[in-house]
């Protein structure tokens, strides 16, 4: 088992014109980890992935990629990368751009594997501009990979993909991390992080604001609310019930966050008068405040 | 300097007509029609005029070539190219060395087919001698318009870049006297053209053929066109790089 740490962020800020994009943010991963960057957009998470890549200087604070700077990482072939969109040049043919970025790194995968493992050997003679997005976007992961990298960063990789692309996408990744690979994708699906990551870090508004195992994020991100009409409805009571977290009321509508939505619901049918009831998940934005609420409070 | 980079760029060059059509088929029909109707015994400054309009034709295709490397780089600085390379081991100054080492290299097939026109169809005798200092000395006038071809990058955008391109090699062309003898034109002619640097590729390469030899002066002036606009290239650059 090895302890290299692939990535180190410490203390890392970064601020462009009145917008704190980047608000201290510290960050180990160690070699070997699969972890997903999960944020609502604005989070902060491309600004922390360009810092962690050499393209942008933070304001404040370290990072280190292997043990120096991001380009020394870079130079050495230690990263490969895939950004969100652009970074191809559109009238060249995928196969000689394969090329080129093979013969810009020191010890490439021959190009016909790398086509290969992205799913696009039938490609090669096609120009770029004649592709679809989620071609382009394969090719890019090939272009991520040539290099044989130790770290392989992806910043939002399924953005603008169908559902089938992003399912055959993570596959052909599935395979990479099975080599080994330390990889850090950002993403704002919760599933994607839950399915794909073994770790997740949240971000909010340029902060970490949970780091954990995706079963820890989603354990705490599991509960229902139910939204339903009830005339009268006695609230201490209802807050009592087991599993209720929160209740809130809009005039005869009350919202109730549970832990246990099917026995709250049972109680609500036999003992209440509640009608219109609606019955829905967290999604990662509700996620998102409920875990940084919860840690304001346990800093408080 | 990266081979495999330089390769990719040559492939992707040669798959745009526009550059083949001004920097190769432009001077051959120019030099047809105003070189190959000249009598046969005219000259111009001491060397037979069809001579004149052939190394003339040959440094406008080959300073045209050598701009046209601007359009390249326009293009790759538009969509983030620069960002995927700057996450790849190239240095930032192996790929300005790069596209002036393409410049150079484009620069050459519009000089030696303009040069084989004019030994064939123009019948232009000249001893080998000759042919050698005139084909390296107008490879040598390209360094200037290689500096120009990166400011261009630098400043212009993908849309922009044709059109600034072409109307700027014309401008340069025609004013330097590329086109026709600033001689023939009005006295304030001659010194626009001193104004211009194809003015001093035209003359270095045309003093090739003289009885002088290449004009150093000239050459010198060559030189320090390509001096300044390869600074103000690279600054371009840097700034670029900076925000990239």
């Amino acid at each position: 088992m090895t302890t290299t740490t692939a990535v180190s962020l410490r203390g890392v800020t970064k601020k462009y014109a009145s917008v704190q994009a980047v608000a201290g943010v510290d960050l180990t991963i160690r070699a070997g980890e699969v972890v997903a960057l999960l944020g609502p957009n604005g989070a902060g998470k491309s600004t922390t992935i360009e810092m962690l890549l050499g393209l942008v200087k933070p304001d404040n604070g370290t990072v280190q990629v292997y043990g120096g700077t991001p380009t020394d990482a870079i130079a050495q072939g230690q990263v490969g990368v895939m950004l969100q969109s652009g970074g191809i040049i559109e009238d060249a043919k995928v196969g000689e751009l394969l090329d080129l970025v093979a013969g810009l790194h020191k010890n490439p995968m021959p190009v016909e594997e790398a086509l290969e493992r992205a799913g696009i050997a039938d490609l090669t003679g096609r120009t770029m501009k004649a592709l679809s997005g989620g071609q382009k976007q394969r090719v890019r992961f090939a272009m991520a990979i040539i290099p044989q990298p130790d770290l392989i960063v992806l910043d939002e990789p399924t953005t603008g993909m169908d559902v089938e692309s992003r399912r055959d996408f993570w596959a052909s990744m599935h395979e990479e991390t099975a080599r080994g690979r330390t990889v850090l994708f950002a993403t704002h699906y919760l599933e994607e992080a839950d399915s794909y990551a073994d770790r997740v870090v949240l971000m909010r508004n340029g902060k970490v604001v949970a780091d954990g195992t995706a079963a820890q994020i989603k354990a705490s991100v599991s509960g229902r609310t139910i939204r339903a009409t009830i005339p009268g409805a006695d609230l201490a009571a209802l807050a009592s019930l087991p599993g209720v977290r929160n209740v809130e009321t809009r005039g005869e509508v009350v919202l109730l966050q549970c832990a246990d939505s099917d026995n709250t619901l049972r109680h609500l049918l036999e003992n209440t008068t509640a009608h219109d009831i609606e019955v829905t998940s967290a999604d990662l934005e509700d996620a998102v405040l409920a875990i940084s609420a919860a840690q304001e409070e346990s800093l408080a | 300097m990266n081979r495999n980079y330089l390769i990719f760029d040559i492939r992707r060059t040669l798959r745009n007509r526009r550059v083949l059509i001004f920097s190769i088929l432009m001077p051959l029909v120019l030099f047809a029609i105003f070189g190959m109707t000249l009598p046969k015994d005219a000259s111009e400054g001491g060397i037979s005029a069809i001579a004149y309009v052939m190394v003339s034709m040959a440094m406008f295709g080959s300073m045209s070539a050598a701009m046209s490397s601007g359009g390249v780089i326009a293009a790759e600085r538009d969509g983030g190219w620069n960002r995927t390379l700057r996450l790849t081991p190239l240095k930032p100054q192996a790929y300005v060395v790069n596209k002036v080492i393409l410049s150079l290299l484009l620069a050459i097939p519009p000089l030696l087919v303009v040069f084989a026109f004019g030994m064939i169809f123009g019948h232009v005798h000249l001893n080998l001698g000759q042919w050698m200092t005139v084909a390296l000395v107008s490879w040598l006038g390209a360094l200037p318009f290689a500096a120009i071809g990166l400011v261009i990058g630098y400043i212009a955008k993908p849309d922009s870049v044709q059109p600034i391109t072409g109307l700027s090699t014309m401008l340069i062309a025609a004013f330097g006297g590329l086109w026709l003898p600033v001689d023939q034109m009005p006295s304030i002619m001659k010194h626009i053209a001193q104004l211009t640097p194809a003015y001093w590729t035209g003359l270095t390469s045309r003093s090739a053929l003289t009885q002088g030899g290449v004009d150093m002066q000239a050459l010198l002036v060559v030189l320090g066109w390509t001096v300044v606009l390869g600074f103000i290239g690279l600054r371009r650059f840097r700034a670029d790089t900076a925000r990239a």
